[in-house]
Parts: structure tokens; C-alpha cells; sequence
């Protein structure tokens, strides 16, 4: 068991900045996954921690001590690959066993070991199998078991769930985070799934383009996200960003118009202040009050329906609970609730601190 | 004309195709089978006589007889084709790898350079080649021999290792070296046993290459290490060609080919089908 501290690293292929002074510190036990789109980073910064990339500057250091120069078995690391990485001419059994053999431990310790791995991965039946005969979700576990048996340190996942299908990845994702509360292993995940970041991380950090933009528990980058890019990033369907102006509206209190529709906000923010206005669907009120408006687009996912609708002066995605009996075209009155309105600077994308009362 | 029946019309077309195929590639084989089972006299005759009573293997009995030394070329054509073979592989392999894996600088400009080298008639190389080997006085060695079809064997199997190499998975590599493996461990319990087919492939490839070569054996070689195919061309003479005995030598020369063949069927396919995947 150990704690993963990530000080100033940074690596360059060339001309080319990959990771730009990433500071991170994982708490022993914790589970923090890296989340960015494809190219950001993150991937590259799991190999450093695996020792599969040379660090170009800073530090990683792991139980308190530096491990940069460390092979990746030196530093007591196990890693998940995306495609599995099953060695194709061996049993199951022997890719789970593969790390004890090369330990040269005694056979029957190897063979006990690789049972209770397999027990514990529902794999008992297929450890005389190879890696070819088995399922998606299947080869999955074996990869696992691979990293399971060695009980290491730091477990790494690299996007382990991006080829196998929807159902399964959500199946997986339970299966992973009861690993880890009943191993207690500190665990650092890559994904490009924001919402498979948001179910299993205990934090998150978000990458763009080589840097950390946010760190934080899944309901503080949600709900607080540190800038516009992070807003957008998180959350499904999109956060709205609508671009209008702080004014005073006839009854003196503070509104955000945007075209014809003007729409209260919290006394915190100065008239007249550059902000862009961010606003998730759950927060888009649909009814007799508000702004007059006309449904555009609607899509029903079950337990809930995706309401567009748009005014002049703007375009927002309500959330509705269950399937809403809405058509094209209705007229319709939409308003924001204030508590979860989000600003982000115009200038630079980051969020204004309203001083906690957007969340009042 | 319906879809069906098109799609009957090009199966036959693809049928027809193949068969043609096939009697143009193994008609001059069975022929070569039957002359050498027939008495000289038999097959000179206008139609030829092919009554079986005929049948016989007497040129069969006379090439293993004969001072003509078929027996000999096929051991000069064993050692020259197994050194071309494991050569090949040997280097081929390493260079292959590094070509496919390594940050080799200019390892494109060096991949283009090999396959330069094939774009040469052999009787382009074949008089400078010579020149050089007699002023090493390697002219009629095994070295000269071997050397002069690396040169052809070589580029092949690297072109051909290394669209397999880049087909393995990268992370199969990384994922033995968290698993503790050293770079050695790495290549011989996870790379090696993988590549087994190509390389069985390849390697037969470069067997057959060395063991069928007759231009550059014919300017290369005097007396000792005179290969199968030129013992067999020896049948041909100024006064008379034994064309029985030429093909019964040249049926005994085409066995170990045939044997390794069907033997490594199973890898040749699917090593091909392998390299073929991400060439």
C-alpha cells in the first residue's frame, strides 16, 4: 500500500509537450481517475507512474520515495491495459500466474494462488482456456486476475472498459470499484468517459491538454466546475453555456438577459461583468413561468425526456422526469433555477466564485 | 439476368479461373512425374507410348547410380539452404523487430534501401558478383553461395517480420514488464513463442529461395559444392538429354521441398495470414 505523489512532472516527445507539470497527490486506498479527452495526457501520465515512460522533468514519488528511476516491477505497480494484453499462447491460468513464475515461487504456491484469484474473478471454470475462447467481458477478468494476484502496491487502469459494450461496462465498473473497497488498493484510472469517471472515482482530475484543469470529488467538479471547459466536459446531456449580460431588471433585482428573455440570478455578481452563464438540463424549468419559448427537439431516454427548446436569445436542454408529453413547436414558458446557475469568465473560462451562494 | 444467376455465372467464372490455374502450375509437374517413369524410348515416340506396362523405375535406379553426383547436390543444396534459411531468420528477425519497435533513425529510408536492392535483374549483380568473389578466391565455396542469396532472402523476410511484428500489441510487451519480466524474458516467453508461425514461414520461404536457385549456382559454383539443380541440368548433354533421368532427379530434388511444405502448412498459412493483417 502506498500513496502516489505526482510533483511538476512533465513530459516531451520531441517538440511536443505531452504532460505539462502535472501536480497530483493520490492518498493511500484512494481511487482517483484521470478524465480528458483523447491526446490530453492522461494516458501518458499513467505510464509515467507505471515506469513504461521516462519522466522528461519533475518527480513521482511513491510511499514517500522517488521511483523515476525505477523499472515498473521495482515499483510494486499492477496495470489493466485497454486491449487486455493477454498473453495469446497461454492459458488463464498461466497469464494470471505469469508474474509468480517469473518470481520463480514454487508451483503449488502459484497454482493456490491463481485459484483464489480465479475464485474471486468468477474464472474457476476457464483457467485451462485461452485467451481467444474467451468473451469480451471474460478477458477482461483475466486481465484482473493478472493484476489481482500480484497484490501490489498501486493498481493502474488504462481505459479498461473501452472495448467492451455498453451493458458490460457498467457491469464492470461495480465489479471495479467492489475490488477496491474490499483490496483497499490505491488506484489510479484512465478513461474518456466522463460518467464512468463520475460513478467509480472517489476524485477526479480533468485533463486538457496536458495539464490538471480540476481536481476534485465526482459532486465538486459536477457541480463546481473550476472553468467553462470543465462544465461542458462533465455531464450528459452537455452543460449549456449561453452567452448574454448581467443587467438590472425592472423590479431592480439582478437578471443574465439574453434576448428578449432575462432571467434572475444571485445578488452576488456585478452589473455589467463580462460572464458567460452555464446551465445543466436538470436545472431548466419547463412550465407556465419564465421566459415565453418553443420546443424544438425532444428525446425521451426512459426515465426522463430531453426537452430543447429556444427563445430569441438563446437555445437551453431541460431535463424532464419521465416520458414528457411534449411536441415540436408547443409554446412554453422556461426558467433556470438560480442555485444552479454556473458563471464562467468571458475572458478567460474560468468560474466566478459567488461566495456559496449559487448553491443556497 | 437475376442476382442468383449472376452469382452462380461468377462462381463458375472463379471456378473456371482456378482450375486453369491449376492445370497451368501442376501440368508440367504430372508430366514430369509420368517422363520419369517411362523409358526414354517410350516417350520419344510420336504419340508417346504410355502403356503402363512400361512403367518402370529404372531412371530412378540409374540417376542414384550415376557419376553425374545428384546425390551430392542435394547435400551442397541441403547445407546451402538451411545456412540461408537460419541466417535469415536469425538476422532477419533481429532487424525486423528493431525496424517494427525501435525508434531506428531513418529506419523508413533503411526499410526502402532493402527492398531497393530487389528491384535489380539478377544479371544485373551476377558479373560484378563473380568479379568480387574470384578476387576473394571464394568462387565454388559455400560462403559465396549462402551470401549471394541472403541478398534476396534477407529483404524479403524483413518486410514480411516486420509487418507481423507491428501487428503485436505493443501493450502485450509493457504488460510483461509490469509483470516483472526482463527484456530478454520478455522476448523469449511472450515474443518469441507467438512469432513461431512467421517464423516458420519465412524460414521455409528462405529454404525454398536457396534450395531452387539455379542462375547464380550456374556462375558461382566450378565443381565441389555444385547444387540439385545443376547436377539435374547436367542430364542435358551436347550428343543426347536423358529426359528420363533428368526428371527422376528432378522428382527426388522437389521431395524435401514438397515434405517441408505440407509439414509447415498449417504455420505458412497462418503465419502469411498474420503478417498480413496490419502489412
Amino acid at each position: 500500500m502506498a500513496d502516489v505523489q505526482l510533483v511538476g512532472v512533465t513530459k516531451r516527445f520531441g517538440a511536443v509537450t505531452a504532460v505539462d507539470g502535472v501536480d497530483l497527490h493520490i492518498a493511500d486506498g484512494e481511487f482517483v481517475t484521470l478524465l480528458g479527452p483523447s491526446g490530453c495526457g492522461k494516458t501518458t501520465t499513467l505510464n509515467m507512474i507505471a515506469g513504461l515512460e521516462e519522466v522528461s522533468a519533475g518527480e513521482i514519488r511513491m510511499g514517500g520515495r522517488v521511483v523515476n528511476d525505477l523499472s515498473p516491477f521495482e515499483r510494486d505497480v499492477a496495470m489493466v491495459f485497454q486491449n487486455y494484453a493477454l498473453y495469446p499462447h497461454m492459458t488463464v491460468g498461466e497469464n494470471i500466474g505469469f508474474t509468480l513464475r517469473l518470481r520463480k515461487r514454487p508451483k503449488d504456491e502459484i497454482r493456490e494462488r491463481v485459484a483464489r484469484v480465479a475464485e474471486m474473478l468468477e474464472l474457476g471454470q476457464l483457467l485451462d482456456r485461452l485467451p481467444r475462447e474467451l468473451s469480451g467481458g471474460q478477458q477482461q477478468r483475466v486481465a484482473l486476475g493478472r493484476a489481482v494476484i500480484r497484490e501490489p502496491a498501486v493498481f493502474l487502469f488504462d481505459e479498461p472498459f473501452s472495448n467492451l459494450d455498453a451493458a458490460l461496462r457498467i457491469k464492470m465498473r461495480g465489479e471495479i470499484k467492489e475490488l477496491h473497497h474490499r483490496l483497499g488498493v490505491t488506484s489510479v484510472f484512465v478513461t474518456h468517459d466522463q460518467e464512468e469517471a463520475l460513478s467509480i472515482s472517489d476524485r477526479i482530475a480533468v485533463y486538457r491538454a496536458g495539464r490538471i484543469e480540476q481536481v476534485g470529488t465526482p459532486e465538486e467538479v459536477y457541480a463546481r466546475p473550476a472553468s467553462r471547459y470543465v462544465g461542458r466536459f462533465i455531464g450528459s446531456p452537455q452543460m449549456d453555456i449561453l452567452v448574454g449580460e448581467l443587467v438590472r431588471a425592472e423590479d431592480g433585482a439582478p437578471a443574465y438577459r439574453l434576448g428578449a428573455g432575462a432571467f434572475p440570478v444571485p445578488p452576488a455578481l456585478a452589473i455589467g461583468e463580462p460572464v458567460d452563464l452555464g446551465i445543466r438540463p436538470e436545472h431548466v424549468h419547463l412550465g407556465a413561468e419564465g421566459v415565453p419559448a418553443r420546443v424544438r427537439v425532444v428525446q425521451p431516454i426512459g426515465p426522463a425526456t430531453h426537452v430543447t427548446v429556444e427563445w430569441d436569445g438563446g437555445t437551453v436542454t431541460a431535463r424532464v422526469g419521465g416520458i414528457a408529453r411534449y411536441a415540436p413547436n408547443d409554446g412554453i414558458h422556461v426558467a433556470f433555477d438560480p442555485a444552479g446557475m454556473v458563471f464562467f469568465d468571458r475572458e478567460t473560462g474560468r468560474r466566478v466564485e459567488l461566495g456559496g451562494a449559487e448553491h443556497g | 439476368m437475376s442476382a442468383r444467376a449472376r452469382r452462380r455465372l461468377s462462381t463458375w467464372g472463379v471456378r473456371v479461373g482456378l482450375a486453369a490455374f491449376v492445370v497451368l502450375a501442376l501440368g508440367p509437374i504430372v508430366w514430369g512425374v509420368v517422363t520419369s517413369l517411362y523409358p526414354t524410348s517410350a516417350l520419344t515416340n510420336v504419340p508417346p507410348d504410355l502403356d503402363p506396362s512400361q512403367l518402370t523405375l529404372d531412371n530412378y535406379a540409374d540417376v542414384l547410380a550415376s557419376d553425374r553426383s545428384l546425390t551430392r547436390g542435394l547435400v551442397n543444396s541441403a547445407i546451402v539452404a538451411t545456412l540461408t534459411a537460419f541466417v535469415s531468420l536469425s538476422l532477419g528477425s533481429a532487424a525486423a523487430y528493431a525496424l517494427a519497435r525501435l525508434r531506428v533513425p531513418g529506419g523508413n529510408r533503411i526499410l526502402l534501401g532493402v527492398l531497393a536492392t530487389q528491384m535489380f535483374p539478377g544479371i544485373v549483380i551476377a558479373i560484378p558478383l563473380f568479379l568480387v568473389f574470384s578476387q576473394l578466391g571464394w568462387v565454388d565455396t559455400y560462403p559465396a553461395l549462402v551470401l549471394t542469396y541472403l541478398s534476396f532472402t534477407l529483404p524479403i523476410v524483413i518486410w514480411i517480420l516486420k509487418g507481423f511484428f507491428e501487428a503485436i500489441p505493443p501493450q502485450l510487451e509493457r504488460a510483461a514488464a509490469v509483470d516483472g519480466a526482463s527484456t530478454i524474458q520478455i522476448f523469449r516467453l511472450v515474443i518469441l513463442p507467438i512469432s513461431l508461425p512467421p517464423l516458420f514461414a519465412t524460414g521455409v520461404f528462405a529454404f525454398i529461395e536457396a534450395w531452387n536457385e539455379f542462375f547464380f549456382a550456374n556462375i558461382l559454383t566450378r565443381i565441389n559444392i555444385k547444387t540439385a539443380p545443376l547436377a539435374i541440368a547436367e542430364f542435358a548433354g551436347q550428343y543426347q538429354t536423358l529426359y528420363g533421368q533428368m526428371l527422376a532427379a528432378a522428382v527426388l530434388a522437389s521431395i524435401p521441398v514438397v515434405v517441408l511444405a505440407v509439414v509447415f502448412r498449417r504455420f505458412i498459412l497462418q503465419g502469411f495470414v498474420e503478417g498480413a493483417v496490419k502489412g
